[in-house]
């Protein structure tokens, strides 16, 4: 064992490499840009330069002009298709501000022209020469902006159900002995997964095929179809390997149906890879946010009074808002809870999904506000957590499935060496550099959507498992195959792996750490129906009484563990016994209190998560602890963090070294996104200024020295089949206040505003 | 940059010289040495925006494209000889996820002009490996798990080979400052240095 590939401790799988290893390393995996297509015209995006405002008109004399230009679209010309409905009305897109409809403006980026040519070379330079005249409206551009109005979330944003409140917060923070109330932000952050917002489509008489990185292919075939006005059943969404999505993949964008239309008014394939710089307005983003924490408590720690109360950014055209309350009002026990979600409208495009999209902003502010309380009550941060852990959350009182968030602390305290803290701040340094040690609650709730698979098993032992899943680096190919391999009881290497198709059995968006968790227990179920065949082959007069069901593993056994009889089931007397050579199975599987409608949708591409604090009698998340060590020059104020660490536990771990090196990738985004990550806005203009990978700051290596990860015996029996709880978002959760907290302890100054840099360090 | 192969100067300065000097190496960013004169021949006269004959060598194999004399190297690669491995991450020579190696030279292909590189050996990672056994770099990022999706890893991988051959990858301080050039959404950082590490060895005897 390695690093790279930790032992497996109780309840964790076999740290096996890569199923899609060798792809990777050789550059035969084919992401979507790299698929072939037959002679393509090249789409070049024209994209608005203001915010707000109308288009009065083109002048594409110039463009047009360029040798190997085919077409130029825009609104006057452009196919008209069927309105999007937003993803949360129930829909499929990430926006309903459809580009190319009218002369309307309503966010700077959108869409206002695409340029078709027989090269890349020829459509870029036609794209700019397209001249475009405006009537700019002045914009409204964020929380600063004049004359922004907050509306509650609730009753705006259909998702978000309720402001999670209990007792009577009013009174109890009023007797409280000890209070604090404080404020946060956190910036605009843009995803930017290394693959770019690319679409590739080709019809083939009325059937289209889409190459496009997604998130969800039936969310992409169903909402594409909806577009064009065809039948879903005429649309194929492929991508085997995803660049990166962290979020940016999940819903449709304006982009593909566009590009479809084109292509079939061509009647030739198309090709767009939109460049870096448009996809900060082409798909989503994580929008800035406010916070006001207010904690009540005894001088002993208790929690008495508990409010949070958050500001998100949204869209003119859509209510977008992460809500992360319904987290942050039941981390702890508290008697008395309060809280309110507000969305302030901005001429922006609409923000979406990003790793960890309620918890980062929520327990941003929640952990820090823990930091400073702890700090008034003179007492160990890691204590005042453990005087208000508790088995039940707060406002339903439904007891967590499980919870080691204090065997987290513990653990991750030790190996830190959090004992050698001393609690004063600016009081640890090292020569010109002041020291800081911070920690803070990660968690995530555990998720889970229904799924279908269909499993092949041969009479050699050869499987293959096809279900519409994604791998977007989490290592979905990998714990795949390994459910699978453990439920038929065949080696890894004979199980092969199909994803990434819509014409594949569905699976759910790959988004909220539900993917291993829903994927794993459909193919273990349908692998289990496979075994279930073998054995009546075996004993045709015997009914599946319990002791048969627990032989081939059939039901719902918990966390993973293939029952077994006391004999292994013979497979090859068993094909013998039915006269096959193969045989199959298809099935669908839904998560307890999944709704009626479950399947129906799940087929329409619609998803139906369930989990968290929306779990049928009992809430369900995964919790961890995060340790940042910071260094801060006491001259120059620059900040360095010489080492991260992370305990986490979250039920069964399908694979230890996948599993660790997304909870890596995890704490790594945090410090990123504690320390370097902010889009900057122009306020006169709405618009992004750092668009590029360049000026919008991502660790590189030199940034990260040394980072651990401890994972955690957990055996959850409530969840589901596979008895995973999911990580993916994990590990990004805490560090960012971990780090704050930090800094607090090396200088002494609270930065309650992200990212911290060092002009906002004064000590 | 090879100062010696400097394009002419201003005055003398025309298509056709602007070309020949690009391709005797000073166009590469980072600096990839020019080896052997260039035999691009294109008549100052032709219409720029026609198609021009480029003969790439890749992998140890001439591929003769007719192409925009703007394409770059990694388009030249991606969108006409079918190489896709070789990724786009950001066009600007921001992300690393394009290197390639010419002469042996770690170069970003998305800055690179495929006429520039004519006459010259590009290796891509579709060049490493002989179909039976990975070159050490490649065994060393799955060991140590130095990825996770994996659009990042042929630039990765490229560039970490340069980075042992420069002999920078002596430390672990010194292979994470080398490797800055190459970004991992995914964050596989600390994977990387531990499989820059284990491939080193080999790299260098071998």
């Amino acid at each position: 064992m390695t690093t790279a590939a930790p032992a497996p401790k109780a309840n964790m799988g076999q740290p096996i490499p890569r199923y899609d290893a060798v792809a990777k390393v050789t550059g035969r995996a084919q992401y979507a840009s790299d698929m072939p297509l037959r002679d393509p015209a090249y789409a070049y995006l024209v994209t608005s330069a203001i915010a707000k405002g109308r288009i009065d008109s083109f002048d594409l004399s110039e463009a047009q002009k360029v040798r190997g230009v085919v077409d130029i679209v825009t609104h006057e010309n452009a196919e008209r298709l069927e309105p999007a409905k937003f993803f949360s009305d129930g829909g499929y897109a990430s926006t309903t501000n459809q580009p190319l409809r009218t002369a309307e403006i309503a966010e700077e980026g959108q869409i206002i022209a695409v340029v078709l040519a027989d090269t890349y070379e020829a459509a870029r330079e036609a794209a700019h020469r397209v001249k475009v005249s405006y009537t700019a409206a002045t914009p409204t551009t964020s929380f600063h902006s004049a004359g922004t109005i907050a509306a509650r979330a609730k009753g705006q944003v259909k998702r978000f159900k309720d402001d999670p409140k209990v007792g009577d917060f009013n009174t109890a923070f009023e007797e409280a002995e000890v209070k604090i109330t404080a404020e946060y932000e956190t910036p605009p952050q843009h995803h930017n997964p290394m693959e770019l917002f690319t679409t590739s489509v080709a019809w083939n008489g009325d059937s289209l095929t889409i190459y496009e990185p997604s998130q969800f292919v039936y969310g992409l075939k169903n909402g594409v179809a909806t577009q064009l006005g065809i039948d879903p059943d005429q649309v194929r969404v492929i991508n085997p390997y995803v660049g990166g999505a962290f979020g940016s993949k999940g819903s449709m964008t304006p982009r593909t149906a566009i590009i479809a239309s084109i292509s079939r008014r061509l009647r030739r394939p198309v090709k767009l890879v939109a460049t870096r710089d448009q996809g900060f307005n082409v798909s989503t983003y994580r929008a800035e946010t406010r916070h006001r924490v207010d904690l009540g408590a005894r001088r002993d720690g208790k929690l008495t009074a508990l409010r949070h109360e958050g500001w998100e950014i949204s869209s003119r055209a859509d209510a977008y808002c992460v809500g992360g309350t319904r987290t942050t009002t039941r981390m702890y026990d508290c008697p008395n809870v309060d809280s309110a979600v507000w969305i302030v409208r901005a001429d922006r495009n609409t923000p979406g999904f990003m790793r960890s999209p309620p918890e980062v902003p929520y327990m941003f502010a929640l952990e820090s506000a823990m930091d400073e309380l702890a700090h008034q009550l003179k007492m160990d941060p890691i204590e005042l957590r453990r005087v208000n852990d508790t088995t039940r959350e707060p406002i339903g009182g439904k007891p967590y499935t499980s919870r080691s968030l204090m065997a987290c602390f513990d653990e991750g305290a030790k190996a830190f060496g959090w004992a050698q803290r001393n609690r004063q701040p600016r009081s640890m340094s090292d020569g010109d550099w002041l020291i800081g040690y911070g920690c803070a609650t990660t968690c995530y709730p555990t998720q889970m959507a229904p799924a279908a698979a269909r499993v092949r098993l041969r009479h050699d032992g050869r499987a293959r498992v096809e279900i519409a899943g994604h791998e977007l680096g989490t290592g979905a190919y990998t714990v795949i195959a390994q459910a699978a391999a453990t439920r038929l009881d065949v080696p890894v290497e004979k199980v092969t792996v199909v994803i990434g198709d819509s014409d594949l059995p569905p699976a759910p968006v790959a988004g909220g750490s539900n993917s291993t968790a829903s994927t794993c227990s459909t193919v273990m179920m349908v692998c289990d129906q496979v075994r279930q065949r073998l054995f009546k082959a075996l004993m045709p007069n015997e009914s599946l009484s319990d002791k048969a069901k627990e032989t081939v593993g059939v039901g719902q056994t918990p966390s993973g563990r293939a029952a077994r009889s006391d004999q292994p089931l013979d497979r090859e007397k068993a094909f013998d016994a039915l006269g096959v050579n193969v045989i199959e199975e298809y099935g669908e599987w839904k998560p307890e209190g999944a709704p009626q409608d479950s399947f129906r949708a799940m087929h329409s591409g619609l998803v139906r998560i369930v989990g968290g604090p929306d779990f049928s009698g009992r809430i369900a998340y995964a919790f961890g602890a995060d340790f940042v060590e910071v260094r801060v020059n006491r001259f120059t104020h620059e900040v360095r963090v010489p080492r991260v660490l992370g305990a986490f536990a979250a039920g069964h771990i399908m694979n230890p070294r996948t599993a660790r090196s997304q909870l890596m990738g995890g704490l790594i985004w945090g410090v990123a996104s504690a320390l370097h990550e902010a889009t900057e806005l122009d306020e006169r203009y709405a618009r992004y200024v750092n668009d590029n990978l360049a000026d919008y700051l991502v660790p590189v290596n030199a940034d990260i020295p040394q980072v651990d990860v401890i994972l955690l015996s957990e055996d959850d029996a409530h969840i589901n089949p596979a008895g995973v709880k999911g990580l993916g978002e994990l590990g990004n959760v805490g560090t960012n206040a971990a780090l704050s907290n930090a800094i607090f302890h090396a200088t002494g100054q609270r930065i309650r505003t992200l990212p911290v840099r060092l002009e906002k360090i004064e000590a | 940059m090879d100062d010696k192969t400097n394009p002419q100067s201003p005055s003398s300065f025309n298509r056709r010289s602007f070309l020949a000097g690009a391709a005797g190496g000073a166009m590469f960013p980072l600096a990839a040495r020019a080896a052997g004169p260039t035999t691009t021949t294109i008549p100052s006269t032709q219409d720029p925006t026609l198609p021009v004959p480029v003969t790439l060598r890749v992998n140890g194999h001439d591929n003769s494209l007719n192409i925009d004399a703007r394409t770059t190297v990694l388009d030249a690669l991606r969108e006409h000889i079918g190489l896709t491995g070789s990724k786009k991450g950001c066009d600007h020579g921001q992300c690393g996820a394009c290197t390639v190696l010419i002469e042996g030279r770690r170069v970003l292909s998305c800055l690179t002009l495929a006429l520039s590189a004519q006459d010259h050996e590009i290796t891509t990672i579709e060049g490493l490996s002989n179909g039976v056994r990975l070159h050490p770099m490649q065994q060393a990022f799955i060991d140590q798990d130095a990825f996770q999706c994996g659009y990042c890893t042929p630039g990765q991988i490229m560039s970490a080979i340069a980075c042992v051959k420069e002999g920078h990858a002596n430390s672990d301080e010194d292979i994470r400052e080398y490797m800055s050039g190459n970004i991992c959404r995914c964050a596989a950082y600390p994977n990387i240095v531990a499989a820059v590490k284990q491939a080193a060895p080999e790299i260098l005897s071998g």
